[in-house]
């Protein structure tokens, strides 16, 4: 607002020019002259909306990550199974077959059993006459079969 | 990889977007907090004329400040300012309703007749006392008196345009989006508003 430099006071709607510009300058001065009791609400009220407004835009950060969730779920799954079959013996037990080496405690069971050894050694050469004879069977092609 | 590289990474992977996070949060609350800071009082003062009362005033501007922040912050900030407006006319008219539909239940009510928000409230108790009384501030609150009651005196719609377009400073777009209305309608309402008062305040002032 103008101010004049006549001491004595003037009607404030004089000092500006149009109806609309008296009358902003009317508001405006109105609204620096609002109490402290009131700014001191308003700070109050504004620093709960800002919160309120930074704890949605978190949420709407989470949610927007939502499509990630089955992928996630996925990979984590498949790192765990790894991990879990390196370190279990079933995963010990695959890599000494692949390395080619014998499994000498299977042989060792087979070996060392005491009871019914002559049974064992009648398979055993029951096994070799089929084996003999599925060979013989093989070679001869399908007109010999029966 | 080693275990230490890949523990690494994966912090880095977690404490990337975290960060990242935070700062868009703090940049986007810092902007937030400065434009409701530049219109706070504004915005609580055009609610005193509409409402009178300074308690409904604070009531509103809040409400309003939270359902902006809650619903729309996440637009741009340049769609703020007429949202937050239109928010803001919203719940004064809904407390007017409010209060019209409290006055006409209270004359139902034998020996109730009398409506505290008819009581004549003297718009010079909210005028702030830091400063001393002189009369150039005298005669400044006295035609702010005179605006306040013109303009209540004014239909909604009116009254809105004036406020939004004089008070505010919006143009005539911002001020059609707050009133959700055309832009012509906003040149009519506020022509209109603007012969009024000046044919009613010339003569007062």
């Amino acid at each position: 607002m103008t101010h004049s430099n006549n001491v004595e006071p003037r009607n404030p709607i004089e000092l500006s020019g149009s109806f609309e510009e008296r009358s902003r300058a009317l508001f405006h001065d109105s609204v620096e002259s609002v109490d402290f009791a009131t700014r001191s609400h308003l700070t109050q009220a504004r620093h709960a909306a800002v919160e309120a407004a930074a704890a949605s835009r978190r949420r709407a950060w989470f949610s927007r990550l939502g499509f990630l969730t089955p992928a996630a779920g996925v990979t984590a799954a498949a790192v765990l199974g790894v991990f879990l079959w390196m370190g279990s013996p079933l995963g010990h037990h695959a890599a000494t077959v692949a390395d080619g080496q014998p499994n000498l405690e299977d042989l060792e069971i087979v070996a060392s059993s005491d009871e019914g050894s002559g049974d064992a050694m009648d398979m055993l050469q029951d096994d070799i006459e089929f084996y003999d004879w599925a060979d013989k069977a093989a070679n001869s092609g399908p007109a010999t079969r029966g | 990889m080693s275990g230490f590289d890949t523990l690494n990474v994966a912090w880095m992977v977690r404490d990337g977007p975290a960060a990242a996070r935070e700062e868009a949060v703090l940049e986007y609350t810092r902007e937030l907090e400065k434009f409701l800071a530049e219109i706070e009082r504004r915005a609580f003062r055009m609610a005193q004329v509409a409402l009178r009362d300074p308690d409904d005033a604070l009531d509103v501007v809040q409400d309003a400040m939270l359902k902006l922040a809650r619903n729309y912050a996440a637009r741009p900030s340049a769609e703020w300012r007429p949202l937050f407006y239109r928010i803001l006319e919203n719940g004064i008219r809904d407390l007017q309703r409010r209060r019209s539909v409290r006055k006409r239940f209270m004359t139902w009510l034998p020996g109730a007749k009398e409506d505290p928000d008819n009581e004549a409230q003297d718009p010079l108790e909210n005028v702030a006392d830091a400063a001393p009384a002189i009369p150039e501030t005298l005669m400044q609150g006295q035609a702010m008196e005179q605006l306040e009651v013109s303009l209540r005196a004014l239909p909604a719609r009116q009254r809105e345009a004036f406020m939004l377009r004089n008070f505010e400073g919006m143009d005539v777009a911002e001020t059609a989006t707050a009133m959700g209305c055309s832009e012509g309608s906003v040149k009519t309402h506020y022509s209109r508003a603007v012969h009024t008062l000046r044919q009613q305040l010339t003569e007062a002032w």
